[in-house]
């Protein structure tokens, strides 16, 4: 573990909606643009902007349509995240019943 | 946060002015489509739109299925025939003039769009050979595969490509600036329409649009019972920014309202109650005829609507015997006997024959170009399921050949929810309209979402082209540009920019304020109406606006459009009220219950508008539309003798 000498505070987000890749963000702001509920505001000059409202993100998902290279994921908040299994495994269990 | 300094200049006080002979306020599928057929008629346009044009708006980021297209080269249903079932289906409380619009332009609209660049066509051959597809036209059906009338479309394409046609034509596009009121000649209540204004979302500049028509294009009303503080964006189905506007600035003008009194029990809102809309398993919409399995893997049954067991996926879209066409399956609309189409059992029958939950979605025994057209096309081009669902689950390595979705709740549905949870959802109320879906107020027309028991995505395109040439041609007959008034200017200004000054420790946030309308709602409004319920929602909102609203407070453009959005859902929810009061027998249709009925005959469609001092009820027949073909053709004859010199061509 990192050794912690002194604490901060954090806004407790209930959702991170976007994440970027700052490696492959090239700071053309095209995703802040497009997005209708403006939830993001310029960032530092080349960088990728602020996610300033995460929580008024409709996961419409139209900032990660137009990033031109693949920077940005969309994730809902972990509540709304569905489940699969493999059919396979459902009909095992009638066979165990 | 409050460390950060807004990264935009500060512009409040400072007054825009622009003219157009025609201004389209909100910049959707129905106000592109509106500001489109404007432009092309050779009027000066402006579009307004709050977000950002390009993918604003309820369709911006997609849809899969176009519905209603009834004089498609394939339709085996005549726009009549359709509209005569869409009224019925209803007992009459539906739109005859827009949907009748939806089921005779809507093919016209839709080859318009695929001029634009839109795409509607299989043109790669992808499902070469499916049921569902015609090897000529290369159209791809849903639902109905005998009489095809719903079109799959590629949605991601056509917002894009609208907003670059807008471009094309010279419409003028102002992105980022939230209308804010409409003027009226003199600022009379009730007056003709004569512009309207609006504040920049990211500056604070105020706008004044003068025009010699106008067109709402905005939203149905939003998050007037449902809200979540923490999760806003997922509160409803339709993006966030689209609450309503629209009627709240329509209804401070005089304008007139119907079926504002229709509220359904709440279907989607994801704020964590229910899973985001056909990311969960499903088999309505995007995911019909999906196969349903139970938690042992034993397939769920489809049946007609006599009850007649369905063998083969095929059946499922197929008219029951002696049935002409159907108008929707998979459950999620019951529509009358002579409508209905395939559905699973429903649950009770169910758990009586041993199906055990949870539930889940199969796509791996479907015909192979089904379980594509679903899992790739369907889900990879609906509104807010391409990136979320069909990237994300295909990346974590989700394979529809084996793997199977879970469904929440029972059947089909994602979640339960409770009787006072409401929405207007299921062609709800707006604003009343005429033959040329012109309002009470002259020069102002409306189209998509703001009508009366609007529904898709189909109609909104429609009404909007529709609205749009009729707004032409009613700007073209005006002499000159009627100058706003300059007191009702200064009294929006003022309104509009009251919360910039309030207090920044103790002002009231809009969530909060929201989150208010929302409980009274649920309190006073729920599923059950009486006069005393209703009459005490009337008076605790009256208070929120007279005290809490000049006790809010807004940092900076944006929370300040946050807030005037949560203003107008107050204005929503007290037209709602109303609309409820006028009302006194249940109307099942309109989903309206009283415990206080008074007996009589139910009433039929009730309008209601704000004189200035007062609210207005009237009565108006549900077949006030008359003889639809007749009085369309009779208000389109320069349109149908447009499309023959067309086809001529």
């Amino acid at each position: 573990m990192k050794e912690i000498k002194e604490f901060g505070f954090r806004q407790t987000p209930p959702a991170t909606p976007l994440r970027f890749n700052a490696e492959k963000c090239i700071g053309c702001n095209r995703c802040m643009e497009v997005c209708m509920i403006d939830v993001m505001t310029p960032g530092e000059k080349g960088g990728h902007p602020v996610v300033s409202y995460p929580d008024e993100c409709w996961y419409c998902g139209c900032c990660v349509m137009e990033c031109p290279t693949g920077a940005i994921s969309l994730h809902h908040p972990l509540m709304n995240q569905t489940r699969w299994v493999e059919k396979a495994s459902l009909l095992k269990n009638r066979k165990e019943n | 946060m409050s460390e950060m300094k807004w990264p935009y200049p500060a512009k409040v006080s400072q007054v825009n002015r622009m003219e157009a002979d025609v201004i389209v306020l909100g910049g959707g599928i129905a106000g592109c489509m509106a500001a489109i057929n404007a432009a092309k008629r050779g009027q000066s346009v402006i579009l307004v739109e709050k977000g950002a044009t390009k993918r604003s708006g309820a369709g911006g980021s997609g849809c899969d299925h176009w519905e209603s297209a009834a004089t498609n080269p394939c339709s085996g249903v005549s726009p009549e025939d359709l509209v005569q079932a869409m009224l019925d289906d209803n007992d009459g409380y539906n739109n005859g003039i827009s949907h009748y619009i939806e089921c005779r332009e809507g093919w016209d609209h839709l080859q318009d769009i695929e001029k634009m660049g839109g795409k509607i066509r299989d043109t790669e051959d992808e499902f070469k050979g499916a049921a569902f597809r015609d090897e000529k036209t290369k159209l791809m059906f849903a639902y109905d595969y005998k009489n095809k009338f719903t079109i799959r479309i590629w949605g991601t394409t056509f917002k894009p490509a609208m907003e670059k046609e807008c471009r094309r034509l010279g419409v003028k596009i102002v992105d980022r600036v939230m209308v804010t009121s409409l003027l009226t000649e003199g600022g009379k209540n009730g007056a003709k329409c004569v512009g309207a204004t609006g504040v920049h979302t990211r500056t604070g500049e105020f706008y004044v649009f003068s025009s010699k028509a106008a067109i709402i294009t905005m939203s149905r009303p939003a998050r007037v019972w449902l809200f979540s503080a923490a999760y806003p964006g997922l509160c409803e189905f339709r993006p966030m920014c689209t609450i309503g506007d629209g009627h709240a600035m329509g209804w401070r003008a005089g304008a007139e309202f119907n079926m504002m009194e229709k509220s359904v029990r709440a279907e989607f809102s994801s704020a964590g109650r229910s899973f985001p809309p056909y990311s969960a398993g499903n088999n309505h919409n995007t995911w019909y005829p999906a196969s349903l399995i139970d938690a042992e893997g034993k397939e769920i049954p489809y049946a007609d609507r006599d009850g007649n067991i369905l063998t083969d996926v095929e059946q499922r879209f197929q008219p029951a015997k002696g049935q002409h066409y159907f108008l929707k399956g998979g459950n999620i609309e019951q529509a009358k006997y002579a409508y209905d189409g395939p559905e699973t059992l429903p649950y009770d029958k169910l758990k009586e024959m041993g199906y055990k939950l949870p539930f889940y979605a199969d796509l791996s025994n479907m015909p192979e170009l089904e379980r594509k057209v679903i899992w790739g096309m369907m889900v990879g081009q609906e509104g807010k399921t391409n990136v979320p669902v069909y990237k994300n689950f295909t990346e974590a390595g989700f394979d529809p050949t084996k793997d199977v979705l879970q469904c929440y709740g029972v059947g089909w549905t994602s979640a339960e929810f409770l009787p006072q949870e409401r929405q207007l959802f299921g062609m709800p109320g707006g604003f009343m309209n005429d033959w040329d879906l012109m309002t009470n107020i002259p020069g102002l027309f409306v189209a998509g979402d703001s009508l009366f028991s609007s529904n898709c995505f189909g109609h909104a395109a429609s009404t909007g082209a529709y609205a749009g040439r009729k707004a032409a041609a009613y700007a073209a007959k005006q002499e000159g540009f009627i100058a706003p008034c300059e007191t009702q200017v200064a009294n929006e200004m003022e309104r509009v920019y009251a919360p910039l000054g309030g207090d920044p420790v103790n002002g009231v946030s809009w969530k909060e304020l929201n989150e208010a309308i929302a409980k009274a709602m649920q309190n006073y409004c729920g599923e059950q109406k009486r006069d005393e319920l209703l009459l005490s929602g009337v008076d605790l909102l009256n208070r929120y606006e007279k005290e809490i609203v000049p006790r809010t407070y807004a940092a900076n453009p944006h929370e300040l459009m946050r807030l005037l959005e949560v203003f107008d859902i107050l204005t929503v929810a007290q037209i709602i009220l109303q609309a409820c009061l006028a009302r006194h027998q249940t109307c099942p249709k309109l989903e309206f219950y009283r415990t206080d009925d008074d007996g009589k005959a139910m009433a039929p469609f009730i309008c209601i508008h704000n004189d200035g001092e007062k609210v207005v009820a009237r009565e108006v027949p549900l077949d006030y539309a008359g003889d639809i073909r007749e009085n369309y053709e009779k208000h389109n004859q320069d349109y149908m003798a447009e499309k023959t010199k067309e086809v001529q061509a």
